[in-house]
């Protein structure tokens, strides 16, 4: 009888202790709102005058932002973003600071930008770059720029196409026309033994909006200067980053030039020591097609694109040399990944100079083995809008 | 605080020894002894806990005996 | 006997599969990392010799008392107060460790996801799931690993598949440049992990298949030495020289994910994986130490004791390390040692004396009941 009632209480005792468990399970503490949340689109990273970080973020307003893909009118009242900024001396720091101007939590999971300023890149990066791999919010795949001048100048860009300025960063660089750098790829070229990096340069063109325009190249983790857009195909061509690319000619014997476009190519980078001199063989092998060709030249004809392809092969190296000569004879910064590739094909010599890589790199000879296949003449054969006997056979 | 961690302490003790009970009244004497310094154990650490956080644990007592060894394994 | 229900080998293989796995993603690759570098994939080959060793030293012990768990055993083996004590040092080493394992669910959880939720309620309500099904006794953490397990398999391929745009081989290169060194120093820490197989001394006595328990046991050793390959490939595939410096490479990797701009932020999928994983292992602990201490104890039903050892564990795992730095130090360094001793040396030579008592009873003729 007394096991009865006990079994009763007992089994009563359970079930308030179930329910009460239940409120448990809504993982109260944690719990988030979206419409608490303030999510940060892009960061940019800048120095101030007394050493400090000034810490400037793209912040999305939702309401705008709903306005814009409803696509009708009314919705959207101007920008669809705010930038905030805050100092402080570590990121986490300026953060914080940021909060108390921030009515909503700020969100780093959809962090996709990191921009750096100039002035902070030429003071070194390392220290600030801390912060996106160990918080648990942001993501390695956040790409990483360089901007001339301030970083908070390319966040408060209203761009034209996209909703945010640092949604185009982020398509221009998922393009892959200029260099590509996650902050993951960041981390790897800062603890490789080359003791270097390069970065997208980010430019605002007061006509035309944001650009990359050339690469930031990094000493250990300090910005020693930058390369045009031209000398960065070159070092993306050695770097085997090159993914969408357009190259033209102009041939010789004839006048005006020809266009072709980059279906694919690969570089491959073939370290060699020869009686103690190092060598680096650049194997590289495109394939392209004819998209424009205001030459008198019949590309239906083996003769002529089998030159054609030696032209092209031809007009690689140049752009690798040219690339060549400034930053490995010059600035004297590797940024190909040469180091790496001795590492792994020599890596009791790379034991050696590793310390004095930077002694090292210049002298390598760099031999340049590049080959071009042209594998159509895109939907015309001879040249259009000239008459038949003034084609080039 | 203090006093709510025991509170909460004692009564997930208290919990435990309920539904038990009524398996362990058919159980011989020592069963029902074991269950009960079991939980006592238990909940005498927890309270120890509570008040002293940083008391060395079982961890110290294995560290201690395998100590020459780890040092191996540092780096 | 204590145990009623009973499990087929296979149901013992997949269990042991997270028990050994589900921890060691995690924090694993980034140990082995530190010391093998470029060659860690090649250290959970080298670390699974000791699984295969544990299994083996398991089933010869089956073999000689085949209706009785290690705690059991030592004693008929080394006498009764000699193992009693060694029954002791058991429990406490599987009470400890448990309470490990509890500790680095609650740091992982909390440390990525509920950063406020205090560790206790992380822990317990853990603990609490476990409980029922350790109190279901063999048979429902079997069935409940045969759910969950396939489920993990998936989750895991799923994410290495869609890591594949980002892998780069080339990362692998030079192969052993420093000697066998660096990655025989990487595998000792899986190979810790690895020594848990002993924990099928409390399930082979409740096998009805045993004779392939052995064949089983290693099929298990192998596809967790595989998934341990494949997890360290693709987190140094994707991370190369940087992937020690992350506490969690197979986690930051499936944060790397982003198919198409479409599908990413995947680490909900590692949680569950982790949750699911986890629950099996802790189930699997626990089982033994509860099974263990009724044994010890000589007493004739282990479930009363479910509740209260699981009381012991939750404070074990509070109390065992201050924070993860120590946790993983303690894992890295100590630990090792106190496994492999427990683990590996004491069955060897359990089975080593055993053989001798086994062989000394059959000249004098006396007929052993087991």
């Amino acid at each position: 009888m007394i096991n009865l009632y006990f079994r009763k209480l007992t089994n009563i005792l359970l079930c308030i202790c179930l329910c009460f468990f239940m409120l448990l399970l809504t993982g109260c503490w944690d719990r988030t709102e979206i419409n608490d949340l303030a999510l940060v689109l892009g960061t940019g990273i800048d120095k101030t005058d007394d050493n400090k970080i000034q810490l400037s973020v793209q912040l999305s307003i939702p309401k705008a932002m709903g306005g814009t893909q409803q696509g009708t009118g009314g919705g959207g009242s101007g920008k669809p973003t705010i930038v905030k900024k805050a100092t402080g001396s570590t990121i986490y720091d300026a953060m914080s600071r940021l909060q108390e101007k921030v009515s909503r939590k700020i969100f780093w999971g959809h962090n996709r930008v990191v921009i750096f300023g100039e002035a902070l890149a030429k003071d070194g990066i390392r220290k600030d770059i801390d912060f996106f791999a160990r918080h648990p919010e942001p993501r390695l795949r956040a790409y990483t720029f360089v901007s001339t001048g301030k970083a908070i100048d390319i966040l408060e860009v209203i761009p034209e196409l996209e909703r945010s300025s640092a949604e185009i960063a982020r398509e221009l660089a998922n393009f892959k026309i200029g260099m590509s750098v996650t902050v993951k790829d960041l981390l790897q070229m800062l603890n490789s033994g080359a003791d270097s990096a390069a970065l997208p340069w980010l430019e605002i063109n007061p006509t035309e909006g944001l650009r990359v325009n050339g690469t930031a190249v990094f000493k250990k983790d300090k910005m020693k200067g930058s390369i045009n857009d031209k000398l960065t195909r070159g070092l993306l061509w050695l770097r085997d980053d090159v993914h969408l690319a357009t190259v033209t000619i102009e041939p010789k014997n004839t006048k005006g030039s020809i266009s072709f476009n980059l279906l694919r190519s690969k570089t491959k980078l073939v370290p060699k020591i020869v009686d103690g001199k190092w060598q680096m063989i650049a194997k590289i092998t495109t394939e392209d097609d004819a998209v424009e060709n205001d030459t008198a030249l019949n590309l239906m004809d083996p003769k002529i694109v089998k030159d054609l392809e030696k032209q092209l092969a031809q007009r690689i190296n140049q752009r690798i040399r040219m690339t060549l000569n400034l930053v490995q004879k010059d600035m004297r910064i590797d940024v190909f990944g040469f180091g790496e590739a001795f590492h792994r094909k020599y890596p009791n010599e790379w034991e050696k100079v590793k310390g004095h890589w930077s002694e090292k790199f210049p002298e390598i000879e760099v031999k340049i083995d590049s080959k071009a296949h042209i594998r159509r003449p895109g939907m015309s054969t001879e040249p259009q809008g000239i008459p038949k006997n003034e084609v080039k056979k | 605080m203090i006093w709510g961690s025991i509170l909460g302490i004692t009564f997930v003790v208290a919990l435990i020894i309920l539904y038990e009970w009524p398996k362990l009244k058919q159980g011989s004497k020592k069963e029902k002894a074991t269950v009960v310094v079991l939980t006592g154990a238990g909940w005498l650490l927890a309270v120890l806990l509570v008040f002293f956080p940083e008391m060395p644990g079982p961890t110290d007592v294995i560290k201690a005996i395998f100590q020459p060894l780890g040092r191996y394994m540092e780096k | 006997m204590i145990e009623k229900s009973r499990i087929s080998s296979f149901q013992m293989a997949i269990m042991m599969y997270p028990t050994i796995l589900a921890t060691a993603i995690l924090l694993v690759p980034s140990i082995t990392g530190k010391f093998a570098e470029r060659d860690m994939w090649l250290s959970p080959i080298l670390a699974s010799s000791i699984g295969f060793l544990n299994v083996f030293l398991a089933v010869q012990l089956n073999k000689l008392y085949p209706k009785m768990t290690l705690i059991e055993y030592s004693e008929k083996i080394i006498g009764l107060i000699p193992g009693k004590i060694l029954g002791f040092a058991y429990l406490f080493f599987y009470l400890q460790t448990n309470g490990i394992v509890f500790r680095e669910y609650g740091e992982f959880v909390v440390g990525n996801f509920l950063s406020k939720t205090p560790m206790i309620v992380v822990i317990g309500s853990m603990a609490l799931v476990c409980a029922f099904s350790v109190r279901g006794g063999a048979e429902v953490i079997a069935r409940s690993a045969q759910i969950f397990v396939p489920l993990v398999v998936i989750l895991l391929l799923f994410i290495f598949i869609l890591l594949v745009p980002d892998l780069e081989p080339k990362n692998m290169f030079p192969i052993m440049d420093k000697g066998i060194m660096p990655s025989f120093m990487g595998s000792v820490v899986p190979a810790s992990w690895f020594s848990e197989y002993t924990l099928i001394a409390f399930l082979l006595p409740f096998l009805h298949d045993r004779g392939k328990g052995l064949k089983w046991g290693f099929i298990s050793v192998f596809t967790v030495m595989i998934t341990m390959v494949v997890t360290n490939m693709s987190a140094l595939f994707l991370f190369g020289s940087i992937t020690d410096s992350f506490t969690y490479p197979v986690m930051s990797a499936a944060r790397y994910i982003d198919v198409a701009d479409f599908l990413q932020h995947l680490e909900s999928i590692v949680m569950a994986i982790w949750v699911a994983g986890t629950f099996v292992k802790i189930s699997v602990f626990y089982y033994a130490l509860v099974l263990g201490t009724a044994q010890w104890l000589n007493m004739s039903d282990y479930r009363t004791l479910v509740l209260p050892l699981g009381f012991l564990l939750v404070i074990f795992s509070l109390w065992t390390a201050p924070n993860l730095i120590e946790m993983v130090h303690y894992l890295t360094t100590t630990w090792v040692f106190n496994a492999l001793t427990m683990q590996v040396a004491i069955p060897i030579l359990l089975l080593i004396l055993g053989k001798i008592r086994r062989k000394r009873g059959t000249k004098v003729g006396s007929t052993r009941n087991d």
